[in-house]
């Protein structure tokens, strides 16, 4: 990946990211979710003066809201200022279900008029046929953690551990025994927009 | 215009060149009371809040096969256009989907 980066370091791309949460759906609608997006992507530097303008017109009726086509026109043109774009959406699953397919049609739209925009997605096995309805090709990664990546979790939580003289070697040997065994039975996201968003970063500071 | 205030501030991440140390902070924002007013008109979420508190608990190194994977450096490149923008990392629920890395 770093050669990926070192590769792309001139086009500077910029990111957008999103934390979906079912105990947030409601904060969660679908132009609260692109409005979020918009002010990460415009977030650095001077605010475009097409949301500044529409800013003072929604002030003129009252403050009202920006719209969903408010919020795309604006994000088009942002993203069409910049050389690339990155919009991750961690736990699509967990998205309002019926703003799903709203969503997935304005990512579909903005990589349609910005086809150097990339849409990283994570989720649920079931969320992948919907993403399929709107893209017409989706590149699947099924992720699982291995096991060197559950022993490395478990040694940090270890040396976390406020009372480290409470477990010797042997109980600590067999909870991790245990542990790798129920694992192996599971299918395991371990691999977050957070991991991505530091990949993206870390070359360009 | 993004810049330091003492008055009326708002934070945002700002996952740009203009990054800090990733490995601790995530880096902020600072926007006048004008353009935070704006911000909080285009959303009232704050996507920075969540991921400064996932990358706290991450664990260094966890997931980083998936970014040395064929599919993902195709993604990253971006040659294939509109046709291949979306990269889907399917997982079942578990522990640490978010956090482990």
């Amino acid at each position: 990946m770093d050669c990926v980066i070192r590769r792309r370091r001139e086009v500077k791309p910029l990111h957008g990211w999103l934390y979906c949460d079912y105990l947030a759906q409601q904060e969660q609608a679908i132009a609260g979710v692109l409005g979020a997006i918009l002010k990460q992507v415009v977030g650095r530097g001077d605010l475009p003066k097409d949301i500044r303008e529409a800013f003072q017109k929604a002030k003129m009726v009252g403050g009202r809201r920006p719209l969903l086509a408010d919020l795309m026109r604006m994000l088009r043109i942002a993203i069409d200022s910049l050389p690339q774009v990155f919009i991750c959406i961690d736990a699509l699953d967990e998205y309002l279900p019926k703003e799903l397919p709203v969503l997935l049609k304005s990512l579909r739209d903005i990589v349609r008029g910005s086809p150097m925009t990339r849409i990283f997605l994570t989720g649920r096995p079931h969320v992948e046929e919907a993403a399929r309805r709107y893209f017409t090709k989706v590149v699947v990664i099924p992720v699982s953690p291995s096991q060197d990546d559950i022993v490395n979790y478990l040694e940090m939580r270890r040396e976390r551990d406020d009372e480290p003289g409470a477990m010797d070697n042997e109980l600590w040997a067999d909870i991790v025994k245990i542990i790798l065994e129920k694992m192996s039975d599971m299918c395991v996201g371990a691999f977050g927009v957070s991991a991505l968003s530091t990949m993206l970063t870390k070359d360009y500071m | 215009m993004a810049q330091t205030t003492n008055a009326h501030r708002i934070k945002l991440g700002d996952s740009n060149t203009d990054c800090g140390n990733v490995n601790n902070s995530f880096n902020t924002t600072v926007y006048n009371s004008g353009d935070a007013e704006i911000m909080r008109w285009l959303s009232p979420l704050e996507p920075g809040d969540r991921h400064n508190s996932v990358r706290a608990a991450r664990h260094e190194g966890v997931g980083d096969w998936l970014l040395e994977t064929t599919e993902f450096r195709d993604w990253m490149g971006g040659e294939g256009g509109a046709d291949e923008a979306v990269l889907f990392c399917s997982g079942n629920p578990g522990v640490g989907k978010t956090h482990l890395r």
